[in-house]
């Protein structure tokens, strides 16, 4: 049989036999979840097949449009991702600008930057919650012995501070990898180009706005993409820190999903949250790159 | 006259590092403090006295501990061996065998690839459970795999881009076929590509959470970011032993950074810059 393929056929069907396995597995673990959530979502069954499944429509969706907790998480959700995102931003450009210059020690401040993208956000989130402890913190034993504080800050307990607590540390873990990816754009401008600039007298700041800048938004949308992705999906962060608290001013939507499915064991209202969220999701990630095709 | 831009430059440089730095370094102190150390108020800044008794202790009393490194080990190895495989062999067709349909495949690829893993959960978990695949090394292996398999395509696809075809073409004519070429042309050229690609899937693998926590639920069978987190339970947080437990956890993938730092820097940017 072989002999009677010609070598098109032949390079077709190696091709598809390479990717089958990469695609069964992506299908399974990626796809089809998220179909099975959707019908999970307009349908009530339990999770072991004891209640065989029957279909009830919007009545998840229609719940959910009614739910205090849900919008509040939605709320969250935002004001993370709007709050920590511009401020990773302009902390990865003021990095990556730092980067680019040449100074001796490059090595280990590299290292330096590295090293919060590499740790996992679970456990640096630990770290954090027992910096920010209230009666043996490191920033409250900081805070009051300079002065700062003339009594404990409840970083985490009070509901003005628990989503700026929150906000730092995602801010802190993740600027970095912004600033890495911004580094590469910005080592990939051509130097004569700042050379012209010098020549035509312009001083650092319009260099930056007039040159760097313009040149850096293809990097920077990417940076924003892959940013907004994850803020909007955050999970083990509130999970850890506060969990949700106090009374859910940092309770994200992946960790309310979370609590109705696994907490409450709520499988078909929980696949309704989580389709809810894939939506939102998507529809971030179109205008994103509905905005990268009009970069040029 | 160029002194004073230079100053600001270093002071700036140092901030960065120690806000960098100090929570790790914060992290490793509270680990050498004892007990009383580590609840004293004013909290000491420098342990005293300086102690290995939480490290021991952990070796001698919480050997759970150390089996959720040794699970994030086992499931991170895997992990990286099957997509760098799976994903090598799958990056080489769609960039080298002229598929037709490669580049609709690999904008597909990409797009998945944003899913949120909590929207994954609700189908995941009673998949599992009804497969037995819950508790079990291969079943967070192949979801491991499956949430990281895009990532690797997409690297190990640029990498290969940047080869010479023209080796590949020579060894076609000689008649070889193309898992042989992948096994012993492609592979040996550009191994750079899948060690780093590999180390920051493994990375991936090691901090993964909220796949981690729900599909393993027994205790023995956690992995570390996910053991260490619920270590505690109801009661009050035993901070002695979590320091010292997420010390032994994060050292593997700062070691894993410090040694592969252009490796890992290479393999992210480019892999962003997609």
């Amino acid at each position: 049989m072989n002999r009677t393929m010609n070598l098109e056929q032949r390079t077709a069907l190696t091709g598809i036999g390479f990717v089958t396995p990469t695609v069964i597995i992506i299908a399974l673990i990626l796809i089809y979840p998220i179909i099975q959530s959707v019908v999970l979502s307009f349908g009530q069954s339990s999770i072991d097949g004891s209640e065989p499944y029957h279909f009830v429509g919007l009545q998840h969706y229609a719940k959910l449009m009614g739910d205090s907790q849900f919008w509040n998480a939605l709320g969250v959700t935002f004001t993370f991702t709007a709050l920590s995102i511009p401020l990773e931003l302009a902390l990865g450009i003021g990095l990556a600008l730092l980067m680019n210059e040449s100074f001796k020690g490059k090595g280990l401040a590299r290292l330096a930057i590295l090293f919060p993208w590499a740790l996992p956000t679970a456990l640096n989130t630990l770290i954090w919650r027992w910096m920010y402890n209230s009666d043996y913190g490191l920033f409250n034993a900081v805070a009051l012995q300079s002065g700062l504080a003339d009594r404990p800050i409840n970083f985490l307990g009070d509901t003005s501070l628990a989503m700026g607590s929150m906000v730092v540390v995602a801010v802190w873990k993740t600027s970095s990898f912004m600033a890495l990816i911004i580094l590469a754009g910005l080592q990939s401008i051509p130097k004569d180009l700042f050379e012209a600039g010098r020549m035509d007298g312009m001083t650092k700041w319009q260099e930056f706005r007039q040159i760097t800048l313009p040149l850096l938004k293809g990097p920077i949308l990417v940076a924003l993409i892959i940013r907004s992705m994850d803020a909007l999906r955050t999970f083990e962060l509130p999970f850890n820190l506060t969990d949700g608290g106090p009374v859910n001013a940092t309770e994200s939507l992946s960790l309310y999903a979370y609590k109705v499915i696994f907490d409450f064991l709520d499988f078909n209202f929980g696949a309704a949250v989580v389709v809810v969220q894939f939506l939102v999701i998507f529809a971030m990630s179109l205008i994103y790159v509905i905005a990268l095709r009009n970069k040029d | 006259m160029n002194q004073k831009p230079r100053f600001g430059l270093y002071a700036l440089v140092t901030l960065s590092v120690v806000i960098s730095f100090f929570p790790i370094v914060w992290l490793i102190l509270t680990s050498f403090k004892n007990t009383a150390g580590i609840y004293a108020w004013p909290p000491q800044y420098w342990p005293d006295p300086f102690t290995l008794e939480n490290y021991i202790s952990i070796f001698t009393n919480s050997p759970e501990l150390l089996r959720y490194i040794l699970n994030s080990f086992i499931v991170g190895v895997g992990t990286t061996a099957i997509t760098l495989l799976l994903g090598g062999l799958s990056a080489y067709a769609l960039s080298r065998l002229g598929m037709r349909f490669a580049g609709v495949l690999m904008v597909g690829i990409l797009a998945v690839s944003m899913f949120p893993p909590v929207s994954l959960l609700p189908s995941l978990f009673q998949n599992f459970l009804n497969f037995g695949l819950l508790n079990t090394y291969t079943g967070l292996i192949l979801a491991h795999a499956g949430l990281f398999l895009p990532f690797t395509v997409w690297m190990l696809a640029s990498y290969f881009a940047t080869l010479p075809v023209e080796i590949e073409e020579a060894a076609r004519m000689d008649g070889m076929g193309f898992l042989r070429i992948f096994l012993t042309i492609v592979l040996p050229l550009s191994w750079p590509g899948f060690v780093a690609t590999g180390l920051i899937v493994f990375i991936f693998s090691w901090n993964e959470f909220p796949l981690a926590l729900v599909l393993m639920t027994q205790n023995a069978m956690r992995t570390a970011p996910v053991g260490i987190s619920l270590y505690p339970g109801e009661y009050a947080f035993p901070w002695e032993t979590i320091s010292t437990a997420t010390v032994l956890a994060i050292i593997p993938v700062l070691v894993i950074t410090a040694i592969f730092q252009k490796q890992i820097v290479g393999g992210l940017t480019a892999g962003a810059g997609k």
